[in-house]
C-alpha cells in the first residue's frame, strides 16, 4: 500500500475512534407496553423483593386504602418512574432538535397515566439548584453509553413504589437505562433512596413494542369534590393495627408466600433467599389478590 | 431572669443555631448518605452566601440568609416577606438590587423567629413607605408613621413579642418593629397590580401569618412548612400542633394545583425548596399522623419518655429528624406532647 494511503486510513480510523459517543439508535416513537408483573404477588402490603429500610416498612404499615379518597390526592399521578413499571404506560417519545446544528437537545416523553411528561436533556445542561421545585417526573439528563441511553433523574417529589403506601422519598435519584432492540424498547431503572430503601432497587421488567398505530388517549383529572373523607382528615393506621392482608401473618397469597418475606428488605431481593423462604411456615388462609 | 425572658433567650439561641444549621451548602443535611447511595451533586448557596431564585409571576425567593425571604417586585416597589438573619442583611440588600431597583415599601413578618425578623431594622431602614394613614396621626396604638422606612406588617401578637414588655430588652431594635399590625383574620393590600392577602395562621406561634400573592399565584408560608426538618412549635409563644394542622389545611385550601396535584399555586416554605400543593399535603399528612399517634399514646397513659421511646415520628426521622442541634426530634415530640396536654 502506498505510504500516503496508509496515513490517510490511519487518520480516518483515528477520527472514527476519537469521535464522542453518539446515539446509535433513536427512541422516538409510540411504544406499547408489554404485559409485566406490576405489583409483586398482588397481595396488598407485600413488600417481598423490595429492599425497604425500616423506615420504608413503617411508612407502609401506617397506610390506609382510604388514602385514595382524600380529595387532595385524587389527582396524584403515578410518578414517571412508577409509571414505567405500573399499568397504563403507553409512551410517546419525540426529539427536540437544534435546527442549525441538527444536534439532539432533548427527548421529550409523554406517558398515558394522568398525562405525565418528562424531558431528557441531552445537551449537557447543568442541574437546577437544590431549592428549585421538585416534580413527579423530576429533572432528567441523558447520555449515551454505546447504544444505551442512560438517564439520571433528580428533583423528584415523594411518590409511591407500590400504590399501597410503599413510598420513595423526595431524596430519590433514579437512573434509567433505555435500550432499543429492533422494534422493542427496554428500560432498566435503578432507584436510590436514602430514606425508604436500604439498598438500590432495580427494576428490569419493563418492555415496550413499537406501534405506530397506538392510540394515546387523554387522561384528564379534576380534583374531587364528593368524597367520603372529610376535609382535613388523614386516613392512616396506628402502629400495629394495619389490617392489610400482606401485613397479616395469618393469610397468604395464591403462591403461599410466607409472612416473613412479605416484610421486604434487601435480603428478599436475592435468589439465595428462596431457600430461606422455604423454611418459613405457610399460612393456610389464602387471600384474594389486591388491586 | 424571669421565665418569659429565659424562654425568649433560649429561643433566640435555638433559632440562630437553626439558621446556621440550615444555611449549609447542600440541602440534604438530615442524615449521612449511606455508602450505596448515588446522586449527582445538587447545590444550594454556600455557607454565608445567598441565592436568588425566581418563583413565578412577580415573585422571587432569596435562599441562604436564614429563613427563606420572599420578594414581590413591580412598578410600585418591593414587598418582602421576612428579612432573614441580621448578619446577612448586607447580602440581602445586594440581592434585592438584582431583582428590582424600585424602593422597598413593605416587609411582612410571618413569624417572630430570629431567622425571619433579624434583618428587619437594617433592611426596613433602607425603604420608604407611601403613607397609608395620616403620618402625624398619633392616637392609634402605633403612634406616628415614619415614612422614611419600609412599613413592617405583622399579626399584633408578633409585634408584642418583638417589642417585649415595657422596661425589658426588645428582641430586635425598635426600627424593625412592626408598625402596621392587624388583629383580624386577614390584612389585604393591592400592590404591584396584584392582591396581597395576609392571613393569620396560628401554628409555630400564635402570631404566624401566610402571604398569598394572588395574581402571581404564590403563597409564602414561613415556618408553617419547613422542608428541612420538623416544625418548631414554640409553646411559650402560643404555638400548638392542632393550630398548625388547621393552618396547614387552610393552606391546602388556597393552593390549587395546575394539573395532577402539582404546579399551579407555588409555595415558599420557611426553609427548603420551592414547593407546591403536593408538598403541603405530604407535610400536613405527616404532622397529622404524628399528632394522632401521640394523642393515642397519651390516652393510653404513656409518659413522655415512653412516647419518645415508641418513636411516633419513626418513618420520617431519616428525612426530617435530627438527634443533635438546636431543634431535635425529641424536642419536637415533646412539643407535640405538651401541646396536646394543654
Amino acid at each position: 500500500m502506498h505510504r500516503q494511503s496508509v496515513v490517510a486510513w490511519i487518520a480516518v480510523a483515528g477520527c472514527l475512534c476519537g469521535a464522542p459517543a453518539v446515539a446509535q439508535v433513536d427512541i422516538a416513537g409510540l411504544w406499547r407496553p408489554l404485559p409485566r408483573n406490576q405489583d409483586g404477588s398482588g397481595l396488598t402490603g407485600d413488600m417481598a423483593g423490595v429492599p425497604v429500610s425500616p423506615e420504608g416498612r413503617w411508612r407502609t404499615q401506617s397506610w390506609s386504602p382510604d388514602n385514595f379518597d382524600v380529595a387532595e390526592w385524587v389527582c396524584r399521578p403515578h410518578a414517571w418512574d412508577y409509571s414505567l413499571e405500573g399499568p397504563l404506560s403507553p409512551i410517546r417519545f419525540w426529539p427536540e432538535i437544534d435546527q442549525p446544528t441538527q444536534k439532539l437537545i432533548a427527548y421529550h416523553g409523554h406517558i398515558n397515566m394522568m398525562e405525565q411528561e418528562t424531558s431528557i436533556w441531552m445537551d449537557g445542561r447543568a442541574r437546577p439548584p437544590a431549592n428549585t421545585p421538585h416534580t413527579w417526573s423530576g429533572f432528567s439528563t441523558g447520555e449515551w453509553e454505546g447504544d444505551t441511553l442512560v438517564v439520571t433523574t433528580t428533583h423528584l417529589k415523594e411518590a409511591y413504589i407500590r400504590r399501597w403506601g410503599l413510598m420513595r422519598s423526595d431524596r430519590s435519584v433514579v437512573r434509567t437505562r433505555w435500550r432499543r432492540i429492533g422494534s422493542f424498547l427496554q428500560a432498566t431503572s435503578i432507584l436510590y433512596d436514602p430514606v425508604y430503601l436500604a439498598e438500590p432497587y432495580i427494576r428490569t421488567t419493563m418492555m415496550w413494542v413499537f406501534d405506530s398505530a397506538m392510540p394515546m388517549n387523554p387522561y384528564p383529572c379534576e380534583e374531587a369534590t364528593e368524597t367520603a373523607v372529610p376535609r382535613g382528615s388523614v386516613p392512616h393506621f396506628l402502629p400495629g393495627r394495619n389490617p392489610l392482608p400482606g401485613l397479616n401473618p395469618q393469610v397468604t397469597d395464591a403462591f403461599g408466600t410466607p409472612y416473613e418475606p412479605r416484610l421486604g428488605g434487601p435480603e428478599t431481593m436475592y435468589p439465595e433467599y428462596i431457600a430461606k423462604m422455604k423454611a418459613f411456615p405457610r399460612p393456610k388462609q389464602v387471600e384474594a389478590a389486591g388491586p | 431572669m424571669n421565665r418569659q425572658t429565659r424562654s425568649a433567650a433560649m429561643w433566640t439561641c435555638v433559632l440562630a443555631g437553626m439558621a446556621l444549621f440550615t444555611s449549609a451548602e447542600l440541602v440534604h443535611t438530615q442524615t449521612a448518605q449511606p455508602a450505596w447511595m448515588w446522586s449527582p451533586p445538587l447545590t444550594g448557596p454556600a455557607p454565608g452566601e445567598i441565592q436568588v431564585l425566581p418563583v413565578q409571576g412577580h415573585v422571587h425567593v432569596i435562599v441562604g440568609a436564614g429563613a427563606n425571604i420572599t420578594v414581590q417586585a413591580g412598578p410600585e416597589g418591593i414587598l418582602m416577606v421576612d428579612t432573614g438573619l441580621g448578619s446577612m442583611s448586607d447580602k440581602v440588600l445586594a440581592a434585592l438590587k438584582t431583582i428590582s431597583t424600585r424602593p422597598l415599601r413593605y416587609i411582612v413578618n410571618t413569624t417572630e423567629f430570629e431567622d425571619h425578623v433579624g434583618g428587619n431594622a437594617p433592611i426596613a431602614d433602607t425603604g420608604e413607605i407611601v403613607p397609608f394613614r395620616e403620618p402625624n396621626y398619633t392616637a392609634g396604638p402605633q403612634g406616628a408613621l415614619d415614612i422614611t422606612k419600609a412599613s413592617v406588617i405583622s399579626y399584633y401578637t408578633l409585634f408584642h413579642r418583638l417589642a417585649g414588655p415595657t422596661g425589658k430588652t426588645p428582641k430586635i431594635p425598635e426600627l424593625g418593629w412592626p408598625d402596621n399590625t392587624f388583629s383580624i383574620p386577614q390584612k389585604r393590600l393591592y400592590f404591584n397590580d396584584e392582591p396581597v392577602v395576609i392571613t393569620h395562621t396560628p401554628s409555630n406561634t400564635d402570631g404566624n401569618s401566610i402571604v398569598l400573592f394572588r395574581r402571581s399565584d404564590v403563597v409564602s408560608v414561613g415556618d408553617l412548612i419547613d422542608l428541612t426538618g420538623y416544625p418548631m412549635i414554640d409553646l411559650a409563644a402560643g404555638g400548638s400542633v392542632n393550630d398548625m394542622i388547621e393552618s396547614l389545611n387552610a393552606l391546602i385550601d388556597v393552593t390549587v394545583p395546575a394539573k395532577n396535584a402539582a404546579g399551579g399555586t407555588m409555595v415558599v416554605p420557611g426553609h427548603g425548596r420551592i414547593a407546591d400543593h403536593a408538598e403541603v399535603v405530604y407535610y400536613r399528612d405527616m404532622i397529622t399522623i404524628i399528632r394522632d399517634r401521640v394523642e393515642d399514646m397519651i390516652k393510653k397513659g404513656m409518659t413522655l419518655d415512653q412516647i419518645r421511646a415508641a418513636r411516633p415520628t419513626r418513618e420520617w426521622d431519616r428525612r426530617y429528624g435530627r438527634d443533635t442541634g438546636p431543634w431535635t426530634t425529641a424536642m419536637f415530640v415533646e412539643a407535640v406532647y405538651q401541646s396536646l396536654r394543654q
